[in-house]
């Protein structure tokens, strides 16, 4: 078990308390969907993974710089292991009144900002790795954006992990206030590590009145055995909007819950997901697009397709709680399944408790259509070119929705080098087929 | 430089569609297959193809001397054989510029390089009337029936086969983009490239004149004549052949 780090505030000390009371009263979690979908950790030796500390460094790791590419950036934080190696952020959005940093250090320097938000919207009480997390967590990344401020760079967040063994709890923190515009990125990497490690993580975003946010996860976990699990939760206050876009590329085993609410009329949430499984990865995506008042909208898109012997589920819930009259939203999520051995589901779901709205979903998981496949082999292109250029185009539809062309170049590489890889087995599925 | 069709036989699923089918169509030649709806024309549309759906069970498709009976899609259309598709699949996230580019560099050496394929694309977009924004969009989702059969035209245009089929290319067409469709195929068609134009209507042959019509009954040609024999069938229409082609059974 880890132990908790010193923490100066009285208020976090009892927080970290009461965390770590649920998680030694927690059992190790079994989460059952559908009757037949279960995401088990008993592979997971939790008790061999300790949090590792690190130097600060002004050298960027390499699998950052892969990232990152030639990507601006107004800020960056970036957290190795359990400690923050890097922090920059640009002269000119401290002059107006940004802040990006450690949570550890916001908690010192800002202690009322961050008391007034931190776990606003998330609870030590949501199972052992909720608990881990809020006891646990060490670096962090705090962001603020003051009132009326318009950033053209983005803000970048980097959870980093590139040795077994170990354990990384982490949490972010970002509140955007009235009228600003910015865009927020976190992106999580794994370099091929030896053993295990987990990533327990929290994330939390504040939109305030007014605020138009775009927020990007980038998970990227590499081939080594990552366990990724966490809660990211997104409230959007009135007449603000929040475009959000988690893409999942690669990790041992990911399971997150995501949530993003509308809370107060007018505010507005596009949410579009990205995944591509493969070898023996296990994904389990929890999805909610929250109503909470009415005159709210929302638009949900969720992609994803497996090669190897990969497993993933993505379940996207519309939930309209009582009073949220006039609410208007949408889901729909597709899968691909590109081998024999991946086995998946989408499964979109609706609460609705209340009248006056309109809401609807879809979901479907299927194969390569042979008429798609026909059709381009007609115009003289190879069956195996044929079938890149269609999954290609079956992920473009979301990387449009990025809305960032560092991102989206990122993404289109990746999902090209995954469809490389998985060159030889989808040619013999879809062969098989023929 | 022919397409030939030689007593072909073709199943689909357990059924036999196609009896025996003789066709010859040759470079520099406008021909029409007529006949109507279930009488086998999109079958022998998408055999001449090589849709995996369709077995050929006897016979054989013959492409420039060389048997492709059992050729891959792909390797037909790299050969020049090209399809006008009835029911064109919808390609989601792939514009019809990449499509095109794609398909133009895929029966070339060496691929076109980006500032000449933009030319000859415009060029073809120019002479077949059609907005400049069209190739933007992602081939065929959310297009009306019309501009399906625009972007298929204009894939015929840009590929240059030397012979193609047009599959009910003229079916859910208003009097316009028929016209269209029509005019695009008449500036395509000459010497270099031999045609068989598949429709279940005279209609576009008004705007279309084959040297050659082809009646098709049953999975089998039972008419075979010069442009008169579709004004007889204006005229008379299907029951007339069929009648005509019964009583010549009986004898």
């Amino acid at each position: 078990m880890a132990t908790s780090p010193p923490a100066t505030d009285a208020w976090l000390v009892d927080l970290r308390a009461q965390a770590l009371e649920a998680y030694q009263r927690e059992p190790l979690p079994k989460w059952r969907r559908s009757g037949f979908w279960t995401t088990s950790l008993r592979t997971l030796e939790l008790d061999s993974l300790q949090p590792r500390r690190y130097e600060p460094t002004d050298v960027l790791p390499a699998p950052l710089v892969a990232a990152l590419g030639g990507d601006a950036v107004g800020a960056l934080v970036v957290q190795r292991g359990a400690s923050t190696v890097h922090v920059e952020v640009e002269e000119e959005l401290s002059a107006q009144g940004v802040i990006v940093s450690s949570l550890e250090t916001a908690v010192e320097e800002h202690p009322e900002l961050v008391r007034e938000h931190y776990m606003r919207r998330l609870s030590h009480e949501e199972g052992k790795f909720s608990a881990a997390t809020a006891a646990f967590w060490t670096g962090g990344a705090f962001v603020y954006v003051p009132a009326n401020v318009r950033l053209e760079k983005p803000i970048q967040t980097v959870y980093l992990i590139d040795e077994g063994a170990t354990a990384q709890y982490a949490h972010t923190l970002a509140i955007v206030g009235e009228h600003s515009e910015c865009s927020i990125r976190e992106y999580c990497l794994g370099a091929p590590i030896e053993g295990q490690a987990l990533h327990a993580g929290a994330f939390e975003l504040y939109a305030k009145a007014g605020a138009n946010v775009k927020l990007a996860h980038f998970h990227d976990w590499g081939p080594g055995e990552i366990y990724d699990i966490s809660t990211k939760r997104v409230e959007i206050a009135r007449d603000a909007r929040v475009d959000w876009v988690p893409v999942h590329l690669s990790g041992r085993l990911t399971k997150q819950t995501l949530d993003i609410v509308t809370a107060e009329p007018g505010s507005d949430m596009r949410h579009t997901g990205l995944y591509f499984t493969e070898g023996n990865e296990h994904l389990d995506l929890f999805t909610t697009d929250r109503h909470e008042a009415g005159h709210t909208t929302g638009d949900t898109v969720w992609k994803g397709a497996l090669t190897g012997d990969s497993r993933a589920s993505y379940e996207g819930l519309i939930h309209i709680v009582p009073n949220a009259q006039e609410s208007h939203t949408y889901l729909q999520t597709h899968q691909m399944l590109l081998s024999r051995k991946a086995k998946g589901d989408a499964i979109p779901s609706l609460i609705v408790e209340t009248d006056s709205v309109s809401a609807s979903h879809g979901g479907t998981v299927g194969e390569l259509d042979e008429e798609q496949i026909f059709y381009m082999t007609s115009r003289g292109l190879p069956r195996s070119e044929a079938v890149r250029i269609l999954i290609e185009g079956y992920f473009e539809e979301v990387v449009q929705r990025l809305d960032d062309e560092g991102l989206q170049s990122l993404v289109r590489r990746r999902i090209a080098e995954k469809l490389g890889d998985a060159d030889d087995q989808v040619a013999e599925f879809i062969g098989e087929r023929a | 430089m022919s397409l030939e069709i030689q007593n072909l036989h073709v199943r689909i699923e357990e059924r036999e569609i196609l009896h025996g089918v003789d066709l010859k169509v040759s470079k520099g030649e406008t021909h029409a297959l007529m006949g109507p709806n279930g009488s086998g024309k999109s079958t022998l549309a998408n055999t001449i193809m090589g849709n995996p759906n369709y077995e050929v069970t006897k016979g054989r498709i013959v492409f420039n001397g060389e048997d492709m009976t059992e050729a891959d899609p792909d390797e037909r259309a790299r050969a020049g054989l090209f399809l006008a598709f009835q029911y064109p699949a919808t390609i989601p996230g792939v514009s019809v510029a990449n499509f095109l580019r794609l398909a133009v560099n895929a029966r070339r050496d060496e691929p076109m390089k980006v500032k000449d394929f933009g030319k000859y694309m415009r060029e073809n977009v120019d002479l077949l009337k059609i907005d400049p924004s069209f190739v933007s969009r992602y081939l065929n989702e959310g297009f009306s029936g019309g501009e399906k059969k625009r972007a298929e035209i204009l894939q015929l245009a840009m590929l240059k086969p030397e012979i193609a089929v047009l599959d009910e290319t003229d079916s859910g067409l208003d009097i316009d983009a028929l016209r269209i469709v029509s005019d695009g195929v008449n500036a395509l068609s000459g010497p270099g490239m031999g045609s068989l134009i598949i429709t279940h209507y005279t209609r576009i042959l008004n705007y279309v004149r084959p040297q050659f019509v082809h009646i098709m009954l049953d999975g089998r040609i039972v008419r075979e004549g010069g442009p008169e024999l579709a004004d007889k069938l204006e005229e008379h229409g299907y029951d007339f052949i069929r009648k005509e082609v019964d009583d010549a059974d009986g004898h």
